[in-house]
Parts: structure tokens; C-alpha cells; sequence
């Protein structure tokens, strides 16, 4: 861990951490995962949770325990993790935003699919919904906002773009992110053991498909 | 083996145990509202408390009878009726094919469970067995049961003859008023101590969009414009989140698993089955303790119930 000591809250049942990177966050939710002891453990942004049962730990002893865990986070190397494939069709109606987009960040709508596709994205956190994914890039992003009138309807698998962020929606649902293509590929199903496809720390790798492609993928039974 | 809705009301959705240790999936909790109604109600079957129960919201519903088993019914509702005659709440009633069971609707509080000694049929996911409507996963094909639903049993273990009343101090109140304990959250300490000091003081009243993922708290506007949005951050049925309007936004079992507005504050988990009784309309006062007192408080609720339930647990 950095030696900056990090920033400990107690909130009832659950302490919440403020570190001062993604890798710290990573490293915490490995050592956190490894010793045990809590009910839930929930990376955000620049924090982590962790929940613990009042009557198995005094919330003092779950302080002192997160402080000692947090001891032997060592960092996760990134290129541990296997890389994920995402293939992404960029078409169409499945990118109805597509267009917006690329006019913002200054290039040709037909070459935004290799834009896209040659930005090295690592799973920042899970959060909003099951299974969907926050992913960030560290390359350099124009400024893409949220969309002024959110859409009432954004299909399962849709990839958003904000700024240097991208995400993948992993059930239909309400949402303001702009849409620049769809995956055929199931984010969650809670029926496999390991239910989410993508997991904080993951590096991955949006791939072109056609729309016949997509079209063609075969679907297992979401939802 | 099996039970008819003939009326499904508002929302009536089946829910038990949370779904535990997914939330960094993004899952959500999911779960009975009010854990300690069902677990009075899940007793008087015989059943474990939190095993999967009908959670009825705010309207009345209708249930058909067609396999002999042990009922209990334990909430909000104003009435029970078996056949149109009245039957009274947090009492193990035997059922026979053909029975109507008639749950009143609420007239304060929001929920009402009713549990029966059949096991109802449902998939196991994830480790458990609630509904999580917006994912349209668990309980009843992932969604709220609907007029005409035949609702599939297990089986029946209860073979014991069990005949059993909650004692009347264990028995909750539903009321429009409600006092709820927290703690200050992670953005609700330090320099905002007069936030936490405003947000104790005021009564707040349930907004009319309230549902199981959370509702607004209308009342006096709180430091309005001194929090801006955060980096996404772990969030808990129970946690209070302050947007930018300034009107506090109360997380309930259904809440996500992130989110990126001001934690103030945690409702003490002792405190939480309460926010499953919160309606639109209903009163809140918040009362501030600290994270000590609220382990004492939970342990010594435990406790107490246990004379009763034994070994359980509320979330």
C-alpha cells in the first residue's frame, strides 16, 4: 500500500475505505477477498466497502481488522488477468449515437468502430445493475456528456461512451449513456456459477462484428 | 400442490432471505422489505425466518386455497378474512382447498407477508430464492405475481401439529410515524457535522414515488449546492444519499450497489426492516447515534426476539 494511511469511515454494518488509486482499490479488494471475515466487499472509484455482521464483529474490531488486511494488499499485476474479448457490433440502430459522437471527438463516423476498438479498457468496478460494466481507458478522451433526455429503453449489451469511460448495459433498462454499439454477448446470468462475464481489474478488448454477425450469435437464454 | 392469486394487488412479489455477496457484481440485495414481519410470520409456520413468503404492498390481495396447509399473515394489512370471516394477524391458521383468503389492504405501514407451511417452488440463484424485479430474476418468473398466477408448492412438512400466536409484546406497530436510528455516512462527518445536526432535527415525509430500490424524503431542503458528485461508491439498503436538490434519497432492499451522490448516513441495521413499512406520506425522524451503540442496539434486538425465533438475523 501506499504509505499515505487511507481514509477508514465506519457506517453501522459496513466501513468504507478512500484510496488514492484504481490499483489500490484492486490490491484491497484481493486482500480483502483472501482474508475473509465480511459479508460484502464492494469496490467503487477510489473506495471500497466492506460489510461485516454486528454480531460476529464489534464495528472497532472490523476497523482494526480492515487496517490489518489492508496491510498485505500488495498490487494486482494487471497483465495477470486474462484479457476479454468484446465483440461489438457498431451498426445501425444498435449505435444510434454513434454519429453525435464521433463528430464530437473529430473524426469520420466510419472510423470511429477502430477508434473504439484500438483503446486499451480495463474494468474499473460492477455497479448500477448486475453484471454491468464501468470501463476506463487511459488514453485521452474529448469530452462526451450524458444524453440531455435519458432513454426509457436501452437494450442489454449496448455499449456507452463517456468521455473516457465506456460501459456495457447488461439488462434492458432507463439510461443516459450515448449508445455506440451492442454486444451479443450475455453480461450476467445467475444461473452460472461465476455470473458476471467482466470483473474489476479485467483488461478488455472491443472487437468489430458485422451485423450479420450479431445477428447470427448464438443467444443463450437472457432473461 | 399449489396456491391461486385471484386479486395480486399493487405489488406483491415473493421474498425471503437477501441474495448475499454478489454486491460487487452489481446485484443487489433484494430480499423481504421488512425482515422482521416476515420472520414472525415464516415462525408461526414453522418455517425458517427467512424462508420465501408472499411481501403484499399497500393494496389488498386475494388467494385461493387448494392444497391443506398452515397460513400466517404478519404486517400492515388492516384485515384478514378467510371466507369473508374475519381472521386475525400472527396466528397459524389451518387452510383447506377452496378457502379465500382475503389480505386488507394497509392503512399505515406498506407490507404485509403472508407465509404458508407448503415450501413455495422456486429456483435458486445466486444462493437465494427473493425477486429482483428490476433484473427480472428469482422469485416468481423474476416479476410481481398477477391476477390468475398459480403459485407451485414443494411439499408440506408440516407434519407437526403446530398452533402458534406471537406474543403481543413482540407483535410491531404500524403506524405513519417512524423513528429511524443512523449513523453518519462517509461524506456526513467532519465538516459537515452541522448537516448531520439539520438532518436529525428535521422531520422528513416519504415522497409518492417510493418503491424498493429507495424513495426521496421531502421536507426542508438540506445544504442544497455544498455537495457536488462523487466517484462511485459502495452504497446499502439503509443508506442515505444527498443529491443536488438537496432532498435526501433513502435506499431500500432493492437499492444498487453503487452510487455517486453524498452518503450522509446508514439507518442502524437494527432500525432497517422498518423501511419496508414506509409508504408515501409516512413521517420520519432521524435520530443520530453512533456505531457502538448501534452494534448494542442490533444485539440486544436479537436478543430479545430470540426468546421467541431463536437464532436469527435482520438486514
Amino acid at each position: 500500500m501506499p504509505e499515505n494511511a487511507p481514509l477508514i469511515h465506519i457506517c453501522d454494518d459496513w466501513i468504507s475505505i478512500t484510496l488514492s488509486d484504481r490499483e489500490s482499490v484492486l490490491a484491497a479488494q484481493a486482500a480483502f477477498a483472501a482474508s475473509g471475515g465480511w459479508t460484502e466487499i464492494v469496490p467503487g472509484m477510489d473506495s471500497i466497502a466492506v460489510q461485516f455482521d454486528p454480531c460476529m464483529l464489534s464495528p472497532d474490531d472490523a476497523a482494526r481488522l480492515t487496517r490489518h488486511q489492508l496491510k498485505s494488499a500488495t498490487s494486482v499485476n494487471p497483465e495477470s488477468t486474462t484479457m476479454v474479448t468484446i465483440p461489438v457490433c457498431y451498426e445501425g440502430d444498435l449505435a444510434p449515437d454513434l454519429a453525435f459522437v464521433a463528430e464530437k471527438i473529430g473524426i469520420e463516423t466510419d472510423a470511429f468502430r477502430d477508434w473504439h476498438t484500438s483503446r486499451p479498457q480495463q474494468v474499473a468496478m460492477l455497479g448500477f445493475m448486475p453484471g454491468f460494466a464501468y470501463l476506463e481507458s487511459p488514453d485521452p478522451s474529448p469530452a462526451i456528456g450524458r444524453l440531455a433526455d435519458p432513454r426509457q429503453l436501452v437494450h442489454a449489451g449496448s455499449v456507452g461512451i463517456i468521455g473516457r469511460q465506456s460501459c456495457i448495459y447488461s439488462f434492458d433498462s432507463p439510461g443516459g449513456w450515448p449508445i455506440i454499439g451492442r454486444t451479443p454477448l450475455l453480461l450476467f446470468d445467475p444461473a452460472q456459477e461465476q455470473p458476471a462475464l467482466l470483473s474489476a481489474g479485467q483488461s478488455v478488448r472491443f472487437e468489430t462484428i458485422s451485423r450479420q454477425t450479431f445477428d447470427q450469435w448464438p443467444r443463450t437464454t437472457a432473461k | 400442490m399449489s396456491i391461486r392469486v385471484l386479486k395480486a394487488g399493487l405489488q406483491t412479489t415473493l421474498q425471503g432471505d437477501p441474495f448475499r455477496g454478489h454486491r460487487h457484481l452489481g446485484m443487489p440485495s433484494a430480499g423481504a422489505a421488512d425482515a422482521l414481519s416476515l420472520a414472525l410470520a415464516n415462525f408461526l409456520v414453522g418455517k425458517s425466518s427467512g424462508a420465501l413468503a408472499f411481501e403484499i404492498t399497500l393494496t389488498d390481495a386475494i388467494f385461493e386455497i387448494t392444497e391443506p396447509c398452515l397460513i400466517a399473515v404478519v404486517g400492515s394489512a388492516e384485515f384478514v378474512r378467510i371466507n369473508g370471516k374475519g381472521s386475525p394477524q400472527h396466528q397459524t391458521k389451518a387452510v383447506v382447498p377452496g378457502d379465500s383468503l382475503h389480505i386488507g389492504p394497509s392503512l399505515a405501514g406498506c407490507r404485509t407477508y403472508l407465509a404458508t407451511s407448503a415450501e413455495i417452488c422456486a429456483e435458486k440463484l445466486l444462493g437465494g430464492k427473493s425477486t429482483y424485479l428490476v433484473a427480472g430474476l428469482g422469485g416468481f418468473h423474476g416479476r410481481a405475481l398477477k391476477d390468475r398466477d398459480i403459485i407451485p408448492f414443494l411439499r408440506d412438512f408440516s407434519a407437526d401439529n403446530i398452533d402458534l400466536a406471537t406474543p403481543p409484546a413482540l407483535r410491531p406497530h404500524y403506524s405513519h410515524d417512524h423513528v429511524l436510528r443512523v449513523t453518519p455516512g462517509p461524506e456526513g462527518n467532519g465538516p459537515t457535522e452541522e448537516l448531520m445536526r439539520h438532518f436529525c432535527h428535521d422531520s422528513y415525509t416519504v415522497g409518492a414515488r417510493a418503491s424498493r430500490m429507495g424513495m426521496m424524503l421531502e421536507g426542508a431542503p438540506l445544504g442544497a449546492g455544498i455537495f457536488s458528485n462523487m466517484p462511485s461508491a459502495a452504497v446499502f439498503p439503509g443508506t442515505i444519499q444527498l443529491p443536488p436538490s438537496g432532498k435526501p434519497y433513502l435506499l431500500g432492499p432493492d437499492a444498487q450497489t453503487t452510487g455517486g451522490y453524498p452518503r450522509i448516513a446508514q439507518v442502524i441495521r437494527a432500525d432497517r426492516h422498518l423501511i419496508g413499512q414506509l409508504r408515501p406520506g409516512s413521517r420520519v425522524q432521524f435520530v443520530q447515534t453512533t456505531t457502538a451503540r448501534a452494534t448494542e442496539i442490533y444485539r440486544e434486538k436479537l436478543s430479545l426476539l430470540s426468546s421467541w425465533l431463536g437464532q436469527i438475523d435482520l438486514w
